[in-house]
Parts: C-alpha cells; structure tokens; sequence
C-alpha cells in the first residue's frame, strides 16, 4: 500500500520520556499541583453558573425581548392607533393587525382608529425591532421578557391584551458596571 | 410630432399636449395633484407641477400649458426645486400630517409627493385650522377637511362629469371648504367615484374605513356582473375576503368610473344571509342544507323525471360558460326546448339583425359620434356606466343627444331633443322613426328626431333597448349606419349577460351562435304558462326568480308552485326560491366566479375568481357539468372553465378559436376577429318593419297608462349590502302634477295602484316631467314590485 503522499527518506518519530525518575515524578505531581493551584485560587469564589430558573439572567436595558404595548398613563387609552406601520415593517411578517374604529361610547385608543386585533406571532419574531422603530406613536416597544417557550406553537401567537398587560415576572436588569 | 427640450434632452411628442403628459415622453415626471385628464380642462389649481420654460420669465404650471415645436423646459433646477419645496410647504400647511390614522396612508399622492419632492421642513408655527372630523358627506363617503388640500377635483367631477351639481367649494380663501350646497348628503349614482380621484384622505370610503392598508391587501383585477355595463374592476382581498371595488380604467367599456352599486354591492359577498351550501326541500317543507352529491342526484332525478318537460331561465351574471352547458344539459340530454334569456321576446331573426357585426358601435363611439339617440331605454338604470359617457360626449365634444323614452330620462337636461311616447310604445316609436328616416309620412317627434340625427352629421350611436327590436336594423339602415366605423347600434340587454347568453345560445329558437333550431320552443312568458298548466313539469333557474325578475308575477307564483321541481342556482333566498325552489344550489358571488362574459358591444371579457368559494360553494361551471354527467349528457368533461371555454368556442361560429388568453384584462370585441365573417347573415325580409299606430303619451280614456322600470337599486346586492341598505327602493309611483290634482292626491301619499283585480301599494312621486295620463312604478323590488300588475291601464286611489 502506498501512502497518499511522499514521506521522504527520513521518517523522525516524536516520542514522549519515557516515564520513571525525576522527570517522572515531577510530571505525576508538579504539573497536578499546578492545575490545583488556579482551583486552590477560586475555591473562595462564588460560582458564575447561573441557577436558571430560579435565578434569572438580568439583561442590558436595551435587550430585544418579548413586545409590549402601551397605554397612556393618564387617561388609560392604548397608544397604538392600529396604523400597521409595525407590519409594513416587520421583515419576518409575524405581526397582523385588524383596525376599526373608535366609538364615542367605546374608546379605546386616542385617535380615530384603534387596533381591534393585535396579533405577534412570536414564534416567527426575529426580535429586530423594526416595529418599535417604525411606531409613530411608540405604543410598541421591545421588552426586557425571554422567557417564551412553550408547548404548542399557537400558544406564542401573543394577542393584543397579552401584549398589553404586564409580564408576571419581571426580567431582572443589569445594575451599573455588571 | 414635435421636438422639445426638457431637462436638456431632446424629445419628441404630439403637438399641445400638456407638459405633464409630453414629458412622459422624455421619461420625466412632473408631479401634479390636481391634473386629472379624465375631468375635462385642466384648472392649474394646487401649483405643484411648475416647470421653467426659457423665454418666459415666470414658472408655468406644466397641467395647463400645451407643449409646442422648440419648447426648452426645466424641472430639476433650483428655482424649479424650490418652487415645488413652497409649495408642497404651503399646501401642508393646514395638513394635519395624521398619516398613521388616515386611511389613505400608503397610496396617498400627498405622502409620495411630500417624500419626493417637497423640503421636509415646515416653517408654519401658527395653530392650522380646524374643522369638525370625521363628518359623513354621505352614508359612503366620510369627509376630513383638515386634510382636504382644495385641488377641486370632487367639485369638478360632481360638476363636469357626474353633473350632478352636487359638490361646491363653500367659503372663500384659507376658509373654504368642500360641501354640498344646500348641506345635505351627497347621494348620487356615481359618488364613489370622488374617494378615489381625493388626491389625499380627505374623501374616504366608509364602508372600507380602516379595513386595511396598503400592503395588507391585494388586487385582483375582474369584471363587475351586476348591469350589462360590465365595468372593469378591481376587488381588494384581504385574509380572502372582498374588502373594497376599485375602477380598473379601460377606456372602451367604463372610461374609469363605476356606480356606487358596483363600487359598494361587494358587501354582499360577506353576509350570513347568502345561500353558500346546497339545500333541498325536507319533507317538513323547509329548506335544509344538504350535501352536493345528495343535492346533485335530487336536481337530476327531479330533471331527468321532467325529461323534455322542463323550462330553463337564466339571468344576472350567469357566464357564457355556464349559460352553454345549461342549453346542453337542456336540449341535448333532456330533449327540451324550452329555456329563455330574455325579459320579453325578442325573435331570432330580430337578434340576427341587431346583432349584425356590420351595425355595431363601441361604448367610446358614444362619446365621439356626431350624434347619439338614446331609444326606450334609461341609461343609469340600464347600463348605469353609459350615462357618465353620454354626457362627456355631450360636454366636450358637442355630441347631439337625442331621447325618446316614455319615462323622463335623467339625460333630458343634455338633449338637444327628447320625445315621450307611451309606455311600451318603444318598438312603435322606432317604426315611426323608420319612416320619417326613409322619408315617408311620420309623426313630428320622429321627423324632429330624425332631422336633428341627420343635422348633427352621419355618425350616429343609437342606444337601445333590446325590446325595441328589429325595428332598431331598419333604423340604422335608413339612417346609412351599416358599415361606418364610430357609428351603429349598442343595445341594451334585459340581463348583465344577455348578449353572451343569446349567443351561446340560451334562446328558446337559436342555438349557439344563433343557429337556427329545428322547432323553437316556448319563451319566458310561455313557460310560466305551460308551468302553470302543467305542461312544464320543472323549472330550473340560474340566477333568477321569476317572482322579482320577470312580469307576470301571479301566473309565475302559480307557475312555480306547480311544478314538480324547481332547481335554482341563486346568492339569496328571495321570495320566489325560498318558497318554491326544490333543490338550491350557492350561486357564486361574482368575485368567486371564473368564465367569460360578453359586453353588449360584443367584447368578450374575463371574470376572474378573487377569493375562494365561501362555505361549500362550488365553480358554477363544476356543478353543472356534474349535473350534466348525472342527467346522461355525454360530452367531453369539463375540468376548468378553459375547457368549458374552449368546447363554446367551437360551437359558437363567431367566437371561434377564442381563448381566455386572447381575451386577456382588457376582453376583445369578437367583431374585430377574423370569425366575425361566420355571423349568420340576417334574413333580408325580417329587416321590414311594418309602421305602427300612432301611440302617443296622450291620456287614455280611463284610468291611467302604467309605466315600469328597475332602478338601478333594485337588486338583491343592494338590499343585502348593510352600506347600501338606505338606498334599497320602496315602491312609489312617479306621476304628473295635474294627474295627481285630478284624482287629489299629493306627494307623498300612500295610494293603491290597481287593475285587472291586482293591486300594489306606492308613494306618490310628483315629477313635472312626466305626461300627463302616464304614471310609472318601479320593477324588481322584494315587495309591492310592478310585475303584480298585469295589464297596461292601472286605476290609482287613496290608500
């Protein structure tokens, strides 16, 4: 069988001392002592491993999270006018919006129009914030929420008053400087 | 051709065109808001399309000033620029910039222009002026005058193309406003047409307020089936439902406008109340939903047990296609003659010589001819799209208007001559006109009317009902119409398709293509007979009832309720069907249907599915194949409406080789193909036209002459449309002042209208313009309709 390649006249072999002696012992135990110093070092400190779920992640306060819409603090009415801005500019297509129109005896938003169906399908969202971007009202704005798994696809089709409630838990943020 | 420079390139173009539409030609866009070539003369109001012409010192608005021979144009330099930043500036000044919540937003001029064109900067810090929002112009149409940039393009379409006088500019300067003059809601038969010239959201549609935007919707370009006009349209779908009609220009059938029942009877489509899965009569006697196969074999056992006693109608949108294979179904596998397309009769060889490729007129020949006489017929009733035509014709291009009606038309104000004659006394009249055209001894009316068609030059369009029949030939002849291009008959079938379902063959005495058949067969008013007797044992009815569509009401409720089985392909459940219909199988709305239709100028056109079928609604030309197969029709099957297509091609002469790519968007006019040359030449002799009695609109000795016509409401769209339900007709009867005084009635009143032991409740209308001795009820109505009555005198008394 001929090797795939030319290996010259020479062939040098590599090998490792043999083991035994001083070379030996120090292999055996230096070399353990050394890698049992940097353990020796941290021992004192506390772990990086974050307990998941009973410990959460914190975010940056710009983190690209779950959507959330908006009321007007004052008087309760929802920002969003149902204008579909945030789907025109959704590339992933995940967001449907239904408008009508705002009653006298029923408002529900502060202009003419409101959203009547607000839909965001988070299983499509690539969390780009294009939405939030092209809001003219900021009445969508990227959360701080990850936490979005779930057992059927259905269920993260997330509708306009899951978007507008408050998450349950909050995601903790990243203090100054951590 | 003439050369002009614009923007330092030579171009060429014809000769006064308008800037905006030479520089077309050099592939230059100036941008314009208030240019509309479809409303008349350019006014030059909205400043936005200014453009530098060397040697004249002042910017020139590129709408108003014709392009001539050496013309040096600039419209990228900066004072050009900044001339369209001022005013893209000042004309949002008083915009309220609420583009998230107009509806316009994203096909609105306004944004595009502002985008491309203007500075993005206003300098306007004072408070804009404000107005009471959103107010409703009419039940369609909400109006925003903050948005409103006064381009006048609603007024002058109200003024100069609808003429409806409606729509003026109140108030003077930064305080005008759009309005009606005397304030109430603009209703008129064409006013949807402003939503769509409002170069911004100013004028929006109600009915399709804040459905959707722009790009969540898609077009889906077809043809309108509800009037003989088929309009071109386009329906807006979203998540597959018909959201919205928009025009689809094409200048040989609409010229780009369309009817508010066209624009707005889509909602119809949406509604619970539509038949959308088979039923059949249970044993407790109600209609109940069924499956199709058990729906299939009822109607075929029901049609084969009637063998050859079974009568066929068709009406409303039923295509070609459909209409085919029901006259196959009928005469070929059941062995039945009796089927019929046409409100009255009208013989074939009458249809041969009206039908005569040689005698034919466009719809533009309307606007182009010297002069148009409009016969028996009223236009936005019949074929509401003509009316706006005419009147362009009239306005700027000096067409002579003829009218010789029995019913005051709506046209009359346009006319350089309009005649009355009694009602039903159409195909009399055209006699008359025959022989004052050939010279002979007439009445004054016809010789006045032939004189001034004469006067007028040698191209005229004459417009009629399909009922004045053959007289309509020896007309055109007398008048030397026969081979003149821009001249010749258009006439006005009694159903949306009667000239495709005449000449697929849906006639008692032809067959497809107008052949002659072997034994005619009974007529409409001749099947309601035999039904009635007994001798037509089923009835089968294909957009239809009889009991709305049809006169003689009374002999067709005893029609229907004799016959053994009675198949009807229908939207709703209307009287005559659900009382009477056996088996009912879910027509499709017109936006589902897939097949062809023939205009009355002979331009065959594509209806094209835009959603899907609702509930289990099937093809209509599916079902009837499968009824076909069902009944013993062997016949190559029918697999899509291509093919269904293709096998009426080849049994129609003149549409021979016609394919619905041919056909296209645009639909082609059969004349104008070579098989036009296999049309069945007329019968020389059917073309004369013995003169009739004088019947004038005179008094009769008794009672009152009755009148009927179906307004252009009148139909189950517009009742079931939740838009158009205000417009849906009561029954009221149109009389003469001095008719009224004599029997003391006034307007307003509710009176009984009666003869022959029938009678119908109605609203006394006072029109000036109706003669005296005549009175008019309306047709096609769900209740107190005309087709009660059954003779011609009617005794009218307080109710």
């Amino acid at each position: 069988m001929t090797p795939p390649y030319d290996p010259g006249d020479v062939v040098e072999v590599l090998r490792a001392p043999e083991p035994g002696g001083a070379g030996g012992a120090y292999r055996a135990f230096g070399e353990t002592l050394r890698g049992l110093k940097t353990t020796m070092k941290r021992m004192t400190e506390k772990p990086v491993t974050v307990q998941y779920p009973e410990e959460k992640y914190p975010v940056y306060p710009r983190f690209r999270g779950r959507h959330k819409l908006h009321r007007f603090e004052d008087t309760g009415l929802e920002k969003c006018v149902g204008c579909s801005l945030c789907a025109a500019a959704c590339p992933a297509d995940c967001i449907r919006v239904v408008a009508a129109e705002n009653q006298p005896e029923h408002r529900v938003s502060a202009g003419e129009r409101y959203a009547a169906v607000y839909e965001i399908n988070l299983s499509r969202c690539i969390f780009c914030g294009y939405c939030e971007v092209a809001c003219p009202f900021d009445a969508i704005t990227m959360g701080h929420d990850y936490e979005l798994s779930d057992y059927d696809r259905s269920d993260l089709i997330f509708t306009k008053e899951m978007l507008l409630a408050e998450p349950l838990e909050r995601t903790p943020l990243r203090r100054e400087g951590e | 051709m003439i050369t002009f420079s614009i923007d330092g390139r030579e171009v060429q173009s014809p000769e006064n065109l308008m800037l905006v539409d030479a520089a077309k030609y050099g592939d230059v866009e100036i941008p314009v808001f208030c240019y509309e070539p479809k409303l008349g003369n350019p006014v030059g109001a909205c400043r936005m399309c200014l453009v530098e012409i060397e040697g004249i010192p002042k910017l020139q608005t590129g709408c108003s000033t014709p392009v001539k021979d050496g013309m040096v144009v600039h419209t990228q330099n900066t004072r050009v620029h900044e001339a369209q930043e001022a005013v893209v500036e000042f004309l949002l000044i008083n915009h309220p910039l609420d583009c998230p919540v107009c509806d316009k937003g994203g096909e609105c001029p306004l944004q595009d222009i502002s985008f491309g064109w203007g500075g993005g900067r206003s300098r306007f810090i004072e408070p804009k002026r404000h107005f009471q929002k959103p107010l409703e112009l009419s039940p369609l149409i909400a109006i925003d005058r903050e948005r409103c940039i006064l381009c006048y393009r609603c007024v002058r379409y109200s003024q100069e193309v609808a003429e409806d006088y409606q729509l003026v500019l109140q108030e003077r300067g930064a305080a005008s406003y759009v309005a009606t003059f005397d304030g109430h809601p603009y209703v008129a038969p064409f006013s949807g047409n402003i939503i769509e010239l409002c170069p911004v959201g100013a004028l929006t549609s109600r009915p399709y307020r804040f459905r959707a935007r722009p790009w969540d919707i898609e077009g889906s370009g077809s043809v309108c089936t509800m009037c003989p006009g088929q309009c071109n349209v386009t329906f807006t779908v979203r998540d597959d439902r018909v959201l919205r009609v928009l025009q689809r220009d094409n200048a040989e059938v609409d010229d780009g406008w369309l009817c508010d029942r066209g624009r707005f009877a889509y909602q119809a489509i949406h509604v619970d109340e539509r038949v959308t899965s088979p039923m059949v009569r249970g044993q407790d006697g109600q209609l109940v939903p069924v499956s199709w196969d058990r729906a299939l074999s009822e109607a075929a056992a029901g049609l084969t047990a009637a063998g050859s006693a079974v009568g066929a109608l068709a009406g409303s949108g039923t295509t070609n296609e459909e209409g085919f294979l029901v006259q196959r179904i009928v005469r070929e596998a059941l062995g039945s003659r009796d089927l019929d397309s046409q409100r009255a009769p009208v013989s074939r060889d009458a249809l041969l010589a009206i039908s005569d490729p040689a005698l034919q007129a466009t719809v533009p020949d309307l606007e182009f001819a010297h002069a148009v006489l409009v016969l028996d017929t009223e236009p936005v009733d019949d074929m509401a799209i003509l009316d706006l035509r005419i009147r362009k014709g009239v306005r700027r291009n000096h067409v002579k208007l003829a009218i010789a009606s029995a019913r005051p038309s709506s046209l009359d104000a346009n006319a350089a001559a309009s005649v009355r004659f009694a009602p039903g006394a159409g195909p009399a009249f055209a006699a008359e006109l025959v022989s004052a055209a050939k010279g002979e001894p007439s009445s004054d009316d016809a010789r006045s009317i032939v004189a001034l068609l004469r006067e007028a030059g040698e191209d005229v369009v004459i417009l009629a009902s399909e009922r004045v029949g053959v007289a309509l030939a020896a007309l055109a002849d007398a008048l030397g119409l026969r081979d003149r291009a821009g001249a010749g008959l258009l006439v006005v079938p009694s159903s949306a398709n009667g000239r495709g379902l005449r000449e697929v063959g849906f006639l008692p005495d032809a067959g497809p293509g107008l052949s002659p058949v072997a034994e005619p067969g009974r007529h409409a008013g001749q099947i309601a007979e035999a039904a009635a007797t007994g001798d037509i044992t089923a009835l089968w009815l294909l957009g239809i009832d009889p009991l709305r569509d049809l006169p003689y009401r009374l002999r067709w409720e005893q029609a229907l309720s004799r016959a053994a089985t009675v198949i009807a392909h229908t939207n709703f459940l209307t009287e005559g069907i659900r009382d009477h219909a056996t088996v009912v199988f879910p027509a499709e709305a017109y936006a589902e249907k897939d097949g062809t239709l023939t205009h009355p100028d002979g331009r065959l056109q594509r209806v094209r599915p835009a959603i899907g079928h609702s509930g289990a609604g099937r093809y209509g030309w599916q079902v009837l194949t499968d009824l076909g197969t069902r009944v013993g029709l062997h016949v190559p099957r029918v697999l899509t409406s291509g093919i269904a297509l293709a096998q009426l091609a080849q049994a129609v002469p003149f549409y021979a080789g016609i394919t619905q790519d041919e056909i296209g968007g645009r639909g082609i006019r059969w004349q104008e193909r070579p098989a036009a040359s296999a049309f069945p030449a007329p019968a020389p002799a059917s073309v004369n036209v013995s003169p009739a009695p004088r019947v004038g609109p005179s008094a009769p000795a008794s009672g009152l002459r009755l009148g009927t016509f179906r307004s252009i409401w009148a139909s189950p769209e517009v009742e079931h449309s939740p838009a158009l339900a205000f417009l849906r007709p009561r029954q009221k009867i149109e009389m003469a002042p001095s008719d009224a005084d004599r029997l003391g009635l006034g307007d307003g009143q509710r009176v009984l209208v009666s003869n022959n032991g029938t009678q119908v409740s109605a609203t006394v209308a006072l029109r000036q313009a109706i003669p005296a001795g005549s009175v008019f009820l309306q047709d096609g109505l769900a209740e107190d309709s005309a087709n009660v009555l059954t003779g011609s005198i009617v005794e009218v008394r307080r109710a």
